[in-house]
């Protein structure tokens, strides 16, 4: 029936072959001994700055382009002083890798909605709000209202439950988007450009109708604060660690749905060539809801978690990390689910380590001068295969 | 009545003309090439730190537009040059982010003595050699229901230059439209490769089409800069997708549908809010409340927009099919 299926294979590992998984190593390691390289010099003069945005450009020499986000009067805001250079570089480190791998769950997501059906869903910022919120609807202690409706109470529910509920929502909310808005749209032919402005206007629709709902204030899920443990070179705390590992096992869960289940070769059946997936009797319709069910749902996991990791969260935090997401998924190759993983590493560890020389104001401009940077070299992608896209 | 003078007042007002300008700078992209422009927010930015940190360095008002079209220009070759060769949605995200990345510039410590940081530019800092230009008296003046000041920030002065430009903006777009020139831009959006192999080069026309556009969005900038003050974030994402909104209300690729588009969705966001104001009751909604509802039916009538009607009130549907 799924004879398809072998050549997907041997494309698959292909274009996630060793030598792409090497060359985003590479980025990496170059980034990174850049990064300790200009710490051991200490410098925190101005011109930190540009070489270090040139440092994470390193896919290719683009000094030259370093200029167009580099700031020209850049001054370093905080010093290195405080703690001795490595330790602040090694634990700058860790926080990169940590927020990469939440953000991960978040864009693997928007990988796996283009892959399948060529959307760029600019309505999953607020999927991930909306399941930090919902946790906060059920967890919290203080009173708390659904919208229009002039009744208040208190749930109040531990945590543990309450996430659990949250990302039950927000799933369903993929199933119902895919039920009543994409699924029709699809149906009658509306082309891409046009679900991607839908998605816009859904954005714009969510991202007001939760602040209407949980007004403009930032919340917190817990109470419990986040206890540091001392590993030495660095210190994690100890929430951090379980939503790393949460967020590790969420991952591996999707690598193992993709690579080893029947229904996950079938959503790369469909990633590769709709057409073709649904001659071999691959029902592509379900593929897709199932895939829209499983991208909201890892989005809120995504968002309680970094809302754990921030210790809070607000109704524009979604809106703010899209384009962080956008940037990882660019980054890694539009619909690669593992080049996701990879992008959001890159995206992570180039935000967090970016504060060691610019103002944390600026720290999200420089996953957007990435993007920017990436498209103008390798528009497909680290992992992504070299062709002509447009 | 009193809701109904508000609402007509925003018909004419100076934030109605920039957004109505920004939007046809936005048609020049999309209308008539077909560019999925979605920084049309920061072109506006550009163009309003262009002209407000020239002014501030003491230059006369013609250099200081200069410098925002230099600037609007150049924003919009930097962003056009690696994208304009990928599809579509690329260029898409590339010009969100990089909108993006200039609020976040603007607003950062960093850059404060040059951009004011998250607090912006002040109006008093930057409108004197505009307003020093009018010939209206130095005090409120009424004609019919309307109070406004004859030459100050949001003033009658500027109302009457702000659709002056808009009316020889819109001019220019319906003679460039149907000249060789836009025929060309034209064919690039039905089809690519067949004006490609015409012999026509693609690339160029796209990047002339984004940088007039781009100047034409800055312009749209200092008018609402010059209503308002230059405020790096009043001009995030949201302001985008509302001229996206207004743009497709009224009607891509035609002269009007951008100047309709706005009156409309500036008068009806003004009537909606005012009117649940005085009939939801408070414990329903409150006050606070009525922003993000009135924002949530704009999401909505962009999504049935697109979906129902994507050639909006005046557009032809088959001139306009909304592919990438």
């Amino acid at each position: 029936m799924l004879k398809a299926i072998p050549d997907l294979e041997g494309i698959l590992t292909k274009t996630i072959d060793r030598r792409a998984i090497l060359r985003a190593l590479i980025v990496l390691l170059v980034a990174a001994g850049a990064v300790t390289a200009m710490s051991l010099l200490g410098s925190a003069s101005a011109a930190a700055a540009t070489s270090e945005v040139a440092a994470i450009a390193a896919p290719a020499d683009a000094a030259a382009a370093a200029t167009s986000i580099a700031p020209t009067e850049a001054e370093p805001v905080e010093t290195t002083s405080a703690s001795t250079g490595s330790n602040r570089v090694v634990q700058t480190l860790v926080n990169g890798i940590v927020f990469g791998l939440l953000l991960a769950l978040a864009s693997v997501g928007v990988s796996l909605i283009y892959g399948t059906t060529g959307l760029s869903n600019f309505a999953h910022g607020e999927q991930v709000t909306l399941g930090a919120l919902l946790t906060y609807f059920f967890t919290t202690q203080q009173e708390v209202s659904l919208p229009l409706i002039p009744v208040s109470f208190s749930i109040g529910w531990p945590l543990i439950p309450s996430a659990l509920v949250a990302i039950a929502l927000a799933a369903g909310t993929g199933w119902i988007q895919d039920k009543f808005l994409w699924s029709p749209l699809r149906r009658r032919k509306v082309t891409i450009v046009q679900q991607m402005i839908v998605s816009i206007g859904l954005s714009l629709a969510m991202l007001n109708f939760i602040q209407w709902w949980f007004g403009a204030q930032r919340v917190r899920l817990t109470i419990i604060s986040d206890e540091r443990i001392d590993m030495g070179l660095f210190d994690i705390g100890q929430i951090t660690l379980i939503s790393v590992v949460i967020s590790l096992l969420c991952i591996a869960g999707v690598g193992y749905f993709l690579l080893r289940t029947r229904l996950g070769r079938a959503t790369r059946a469909v990633s590769d060539n709709p057409a073709l997936a649904s001659a071999s009797g691959i029902r592509v319709d379900g593929v897709v809801r199932l895939v829209w069910v499983m991208a909201t749902g890892l989005a809120a996991v995504g968002g309680i978690l970094l809302a754990l990791y921030d210790s809070g969260t607000a109704f524009d935090v979604g809106a703010r990390l899209l384009l962080l997401m956008f940037a990882a998924v660019t980054l890694g190759g539009l619909g690669q689910a593992f080049g996701a993983l990879v992008g959001s590493l890159v995206v992570g560890i180039s935000v967090e380590m970016s504060t060691l020389w610019i103002g944390t104001d600026l720290k999200y401009a420089v996953a957007l001068g990435i993007l920017i940077l990436v498209l103008l070299l390798r528009p497909q992608g680290i992992l992504g295969r070299a062709e002509r896209v447009g | 009545m009193e809701i109904l003078f508000d609402a007509l007042a925003e018909v004419f007002a100076p934030t109605t003309a920039a957004f109505a300008l920004a939007a046809i700078g936005l048609n020049f992209h999309f209308g008539l090439t077909g560019l999925l422009n979605m920084g049309v927010a920061g072109f506006m930015l550009v163009g309003m730190y262009g002209y407000a940190i020239t002014t501030q360095a003491g230059a006369p008002i013609w250099l200081a537009i200069l410098t925002c079209c230099a600037a609007a220009a150049a924003f919009g070759v930097i962003l056009g040059w690696p994208t304009l060769k990928l599809r579509g949605d690329y260029l898409a995200i590339a010009t969100i982010s990089a909108a993006e990345l200039i609020r976040y510039l603007g607003r950062s410590q960093t850059l404060q003595p040059l951009t004011g940081g998250s607090t912006g530019i002040r109006g008093n800092e930057f409108k004197f050699t505009f307003e020093a230009l009018s010939p209206f008296p130095d005090e409120n003046i009424t004609i019919l229901a309307w109070t406004y000041h004859g030459s100050l920030s949001s003033s009658w002065w500027l109302r009457v230059v702000a659709w002056a430009v808009v009316a020889l903006v819109a001019f220019l777009f319906w003679q460039l439209s149907r000249s060789p020139w836009g025929r060309v831009l034209k064919g690039v959006r039905e089809d690519e490769d067949a004006v490609r192999s015409l012999g026509k080069n693609v690339y160029s026309y796209k990047m002339q089409a984004l940088v007039i556009g781009g100047v034409i969005c800055g312009l749209g900038g200092v008018l609402w800069s010059l209503g308002n003050s230059v405020q790096p974030d009043s001009m995030g994402r949201p302001t985008t997708f509302w001229i996206w909104t207004l743009l497709l209300l009224g009607g891509a690729a035609t002269v009007f549908g951008p100047i309709l588009g706005s009156i409309l969705f500036w008068v009806s966001l003004v009537l909606v809010r005012q009117i649940a104001s005085t009939v939801i009751p408070d414990t329903w909604l409150s006050p606070i409340e009525l922003e993000p509802f009135s924002l949530v039916l704009v999401g909505v009538t962009l999504m049935c927009l697109v979906i129902f009607r994507p050639q909006g009130i005046l557009g032809n549907k088959r001139e306009l099919a909304l592919n990438g």
